[in-house]
This record gives structure tokens, sequence and C-alpha cells, in this order.
């Protein structure tokens, strides 16, 4: 609403005491010029100085004149007021308020007391606006967490709506004030806050500067608003379970790890032989006879598995036995000898099964450590054809007395056996001659050093034919025979002489 | 110029084959379109109104940028012949109580006499810093005539008799002349803007 008066007619003071003086107050803080001007609406301008001198001049001294610069004319005086106890120690304030007011034009205004100029100034009412406070300030809650809607309701001024510069300050309680500016707009959200606290909030305008200018407007009233309570987002929710599930089956795995390695599987050998341990509780020598209806006890064997057989030769030499020409000779004498000796063990056939038995399940084999000095070996020792006058049956007996054990169960005779894979032995470069230790070695073990005058060879347990070629024997001249020694192929084997 | 050589024409002149009589007329007609668009005559297009006041705001800036310069130039700065400018006072009762065409004209009056004026300026200054800010300003009030016009409001140049003294005044000095300048869209130019009926119709 606008206040119509002449300059003759005095204001109200109980209107002036309200609105005026916070505006008053806050001129005197912040306007260093001696005549402080604001206009509050586009209507009107107010102006007012301070004087303090205590002189007791009247009010009736001052002259307060005003003049636009474009009009070439004599300016036009003002009727001064006074404010009654505004002004602190001793200080007196005066105002006076033009009635019709030009913007954009440059305005001179001047203070005269007892005709002495005391002050004056120049300035555009445009530039010096000091509006009222935003009305209506409210604070809602948007749907999201930590976050507020702040709305109010701008100047009435027709023109300026525009150009309006709003800052918005807010609190917790207790803490300090954040600031923001905005431009233009009338709302503003708050981001950033604190879920399930109660947030105060003032609002102030200001005209942006470009075409109009001003003061900052005094705070407006607060207005409250509480953040929602914080909620789990789902997805984070979703993600944490994940992480759990994840963790809890690393701990599992590595409990799983760690108790086979507290824990480690002892192999059993019970499923190689069915039924020794549920049935014959352990009688090996029983369910042998079951399985292989023998009848001749085993003695040595009953509670171990048949041992890998090593088969070595040995060379001993005489002389130039070149090759081929003899050989035949050699071995058709060793053949007679080896039938010969073969018949003592007759029991090839059965050592055959456990041969087969052995070759059915290799793994069984690998696990046992088979190069143990109590491993029994097979050596052939290659003896002049003198061995076979000589039946060294006490030699061979007393050496291959194991082996006659592994050959005890067999029936048939050498003849079969010859037939059999273990018809290499035949063909084989040695006399015959078995020695004590007799074992089946695997190639990928280390040949334990046996002595001089012995030479080895690795016989493969595997449906493969492996060819090995001899070790250094410290015999020095010696005639080698690598043997092919193939089992369960039944390849006739070829025999190969080397001069070493 | 390809198509028609799949025809069966291969006895004919090879260059008849362009000015084939079907397409002889559509393309005399794009000739002819494109040469009236280029002797269109006079009437620009109309443009997109101008409403947003951001647009005003900057050439604002760029005014009081320039006066703010000017400001400090005392001695270089004053010219002989007084020069003849528009009033920038703006009494909001007075302003309200016109109506669109009188504010279109008073304004546009305005805008006239500021360009003759910054236009003298430049003739009697030598000074070459300040002929920056003099084209400048020029510019400027050539931009804010293209804002007015697209917002319909006709071009009107004020006749040498038609002007009202009573809405003029007189400038000595550059500095006066720049702050005239900055007051004068400020006030009036803005507030015309401010209730173009073009814009209002746009929001409503």
């Amino acid at each position: 609403h606008v206040i119509h008066h002449s300059n003759r007619l005095p204001l109200r003071i109980t209107e002036l005491c309200l609105e005026v003086k916070s505006a008053f107050a806050q001129l005197l803080r912040e306007e260093p010029e001696n005549i402080k001007c604001f206009a509050e609406r586009m209507r009107d301008l107010t102006c007012f100085w301070e004087e303090g001198e205590s002189r007791n001049s009247s009010l009736h001294q001052y002259t307060f004149t005003y003049t636009y610069q474009y009009r070439n004319e004599n300016s036009s005086a003002c009727e001064v007021f006074e404010m009654p106890m505004l002004a602190a120690r001793g200080r007196r304030l005066f105002y006076s308020r033009l009635p019709r007011i030009e913007f954009f034009a440059q305005l001179h205004l001047c203070v005269f007391r007892g005709g002495r100029e005391l002050y004056n100034r120049s300035l555009f009412i445009d530039q010096v606006f000091l509006l009222d406070p935003p009305a209506n300030v409210t604070v809602v809650k948007t749907g999201q967490r930590g976050q507020l809607n702040v709305t109010w309701l701008p100047p009435a001024l027709k023109y300026m709506d525009d150009s309006m510069m709003y800052e918005v300050r807010y609190a917790m309680e207790g803490n300090p004030m954040r600031k923001e500016t905005v431009k233009a707009t009338t709302k503003l959200t708050l981001r950033g806050l604190q879920p399930s606290s109660k947030y105060k909030v003032f609002v102030r305008v200001k005209p942006d500067g470009i075409t109009y200018n001003g003061y900052w407007s005094a705070w407006s009233d607060p207005a409250f608003g509480t953040t929602p309570p914080s909620d789990l987002d789902p997805v984070i929710v979703v993600l944490i379970l994940v992480i759990i599930l994840i963790f809890f089956l690393l701990i599992l795995f590595v409990l799983v790890s760690l108790l086979k390695k507290l824990w480690p599987d002892i192999p059993s050998p019970e499923h190689k032989f069915p039924g020794l341990f549920s049935v014959y509780k352990g009688d090996f020598q029983e369910w042998l006879g079951h399985s292989n209806s023998s009848t001749r006890p085993i003695h040595a064997f009953t509670e171990e598995l048949p041992s890998p057989l090593e088969v070595l030769s040995e060379t001993s030499l005489d002389s130039d036995t070149t090759e081929q020409g003899e050989e035949p000779l050699q071995s058709r004498d060793m053949d007679a000898g080896l039938l010969d000796r073969w018949k003592e063990p007759p029991h090839t056939h059965w050592l055959m099964e456990q041969l087969r038995a052995l070759q059915k399940h290799p793994q069984a084999l690998s696990q046992s450590s088979l190069l143990e000095s109590q491993d029994t070996y097979v050596t052939l020792n290659q003896n002049s054809q003198h061995a076979k006058e000589g039946r060294q049956e006490d030699d061979i007996l007393e050496e291959s007395l194991p082996l006659q054990a592994l050959f005890a169960s067999g029936d048939t005779s050498l003849s079969a056996a010859s037939h059999s894979d273990l018809g290499s032995l035949q063909q084989s470069s040695g006399s015959g001659r078995l020695s004590s230790q007799s074992s089946f070695e695997y190639p990928n073990h280390t040949w334990p050093p046996k002595g001089p005058g012995y030479t080895y060879m690795a016989v493969a347990d595997s449906g493969v034919s492996m060819d090995y070629s001899p070790m250094s024997s410290s015999m020095g001249k010696g005639v080698v025979y690598a043997n092919e020694y193939i089992l369960g192929h039944r390849r006739p084997l070829s025999g190969q002489q080397v001069h070493s | 110029m390809g198509n028609r050589r799949g025809h069966g024409r291969g006895d004919e002149d090879p260059v008849r084959d362009y000015a084939d009589s079907e397409m002889e007329i559509p393309r005399l007609f794009a000739l002819l379109l494109i040469v009236l668009e280029w002797t269109r005559p006079g009437l620009p297009s109309p443009l997109r109104p101008i409403c947003d006041l951001r647009v005003l705001d900057h050439f604002i800036k760029e005014a009081r940028d320039a006066e703010a310069t000017m400001r400090v130039c005392k001695e270089d700065c004053s010219i002989g012949v007084p020069l003849m400018v528009p009033l920038t006072r703006v009494d909001i009762g007075v302003w309200e109580k016109k109506n669109m065409a009188e504010q279109a004209q008073e304004v546009q009056t305005g805008l006239w006499l500021l360009n003759r004026a910054f236009i003298s300026l430049h003739t009697s200054i030598s000074n070459s810093a300040l002929h920056s800010h003099i084209d400048a300003s020029v510019r400027n009030i050539a931009s804010i005539g293209q804002v007015l016009r697209s917002l319909s409001i006709q071009d009107y140049v004020p006749t040498v008799s038609g002007i009202d003294l009573q809405e003029t005044w007189q400038v000595s000095s550059a500095p006066e002349l720049f702050q005239v300048h900055i007051n004068f869209l400020r006030g009036k130019v803005r507030l015309l803007l401010a209730n173009a009926p073009v814009c209002k119709q746009e929001v409503s």
C-alpha cells in the first residue's frame, strides 16, 4: 500500500517506528555516506543523517534539498523530521522523504544547517533499494534423504521480480550457519544434510546489481524443517549381502584346505583287494588262496604286495664276442640253461598273474616306494657258456629265494612261461643267473648305485615298451645286452648287443 | 543424369539425354526458386522474439563497463558542441499511463538520438582508445534495435521536427554521454521489453 502524503503532513510516528527503525539501524551500520538513503518500494525515497554535535539545534535549522541532474532548474526542498530515540550517545537523527521519485536519473541531495551546506550526495534511486524480507518461507521434505526444499515469495515489486538475488542461511541446532545464494528463482534444494535433523532456515533478498542495486534486506522469519530418516538404499543392502556371501565362501574354502593338510587321506589298498579286509579279515594267504586256487603257501610274502621286479643284466666278458654269430649260440645255450634253471621255480604262471594284476593297477605300485632296500631284484648274470654246465643252483637258490617264493604258486611249467612275457628272459643276454634281488623299477626313479659289475636296466611295467640305454659299467669291456621288455603286449623282444 | 541411360535410346544424341522433357520443368522451377530467394524483396524473415531479459542484461553490462572506463576521463573527453540526448528518467506512474506504442516510440527516438550522438562524438574525439568504446556503444545500440524488431516493434525513425524536446537534454562531455546510454538501457528500454505483448503471450 502506498502512503500518499504531501511534504507538509507529518508521517505517523508508529508507522515510522515499525518499518523504518530497523532500516535506519542497518544503514547506520552499512552506509558510509553522510546522507543515507534507501528506497523501500518504487514509490518513495527516504534519506536521513546523523548530527553529532550536542548543540541544542532545532529541527528547523535544517534544510534538505534535492534536484535531478537533467533539470537545469533550482532544487526543491523537502521537510525534515527527527527520529526520536534512535541515535545513541547524544546523536540526533533527522530524515526526510521524497514524494515523487524518478528512476534512472541522477539525483543531487543537500543538507543545509542554518544556511550552510552540511552534507551532499549524488545518487541513483534505482541503486539504493532496501527491500522487505521474503515472506512465506516454507521448508518441506523432498523424496530423498539429506535434502530439503525451501520456497519463498519474492518481493511484490512489479518491474523488479526478475532482478532479484536471494541468500539462504540454514543450520542445525548449535551448528555453524551455511549460506547459499540463488538468482532469479524463489526455491532452493538444500543438499548434503544430516538425516533426522531439524534445520532452521532464513532467507534475504537484494537486487542483483545489473539493472537495480541496493542493500541486503533483513533476514526473514525462521522456518523449520526436519530431514527424513536415513534408510538403506536397497542396492547397498544387496551388495553387502553379496560381499558377505563371498566372504563366507572364502572362509569355507580356507578351512577345507586346512583340514586337508591336517588330516590327509591315508591311501588304503582296500579297493585293490576286494574282500581282503572285509571277508578274510586281513588274512592274505586265505584271500590269495581263495582268489587264485593255489595251494602252495607263501612264506615270506603273505602280507606284502608283490614288489616290482627289476631285471638287471650283468655283462661278463671274455673277448670279442662280436655279435651276431655267437649270440644265437649263446642264446641257445642260455635258452637251455634258462630252461633248466627255470624248472626250479615252476610257478611262473602265478607270477604272471601277479604281474598282470600289477599292470592293471599301476597306481598301486606308484605309490609304494620301489627302491627300498628290502626290494627284491632279479638280476640276470651273464656268465659264459660254462655257466650252463655248473648248476649253480645253490647260488641261485640262495639269492633267488624270494623269487622262488614268487614263483612258488605257479603251476605251469617253465615252458609255458617262456611263451609268456617272461620269455624275454629267454632271449636276454644274461645267462639266467638269478640274483637275490629282483624288482621292477619304474623309469622315473633314480637308480641306486648297485655296485660294480652290474648294469641296470629299467623295465617299465606299463603297456609301452621302454628302451633304456644301459648305465655305464665299471666292468670295462663287457657285452651289455639291452632288452626291451614289454609286459602285456606279448611282443617278442629284440635284444641288442652293445659293446661297452 | 544416369537415370536415363538404361533406356533404349542409344541412337539419340547423348547430350539430349540430360535435357529430357520430363525433367526440364522441375529444373527450371528450382532455378526460379533460387533466383527469387536471392532477390527476395525487403521484408526480413520474422525473428524469433527475444523475450529473455538476460540478453538485454548482457548489453547493459557491456555499456556499464564502457561507462566505468570513461568515468575517469576528464580532460580529453569534453566536446565542443553539446549533444542532444534523450531523458533517461522514468516516473513509474507516468510511464504506466502511456500505451505500448508511445513507449516504443519514446524508446526508439531515444536510441536514434544516442546513435547520432555517438557518431558525432566519434568525429570530434581524437583519442583512439575512446574510439573503441564508442564503436562498442554503437554496436550495442544496433543490437538493441534488433531485439526490438524481434518483438514485432516497428522501426521508427523520428523526424527532426517530430522530436519532443521535452524529452531531451544536452550533454557536453563524453562520460556524460556514456552515462546517459547506460541509464537509458536500464530504464526505458528494459521497461519496454519487460512488458512486450509478444512475450506475455508466450508466457500465458
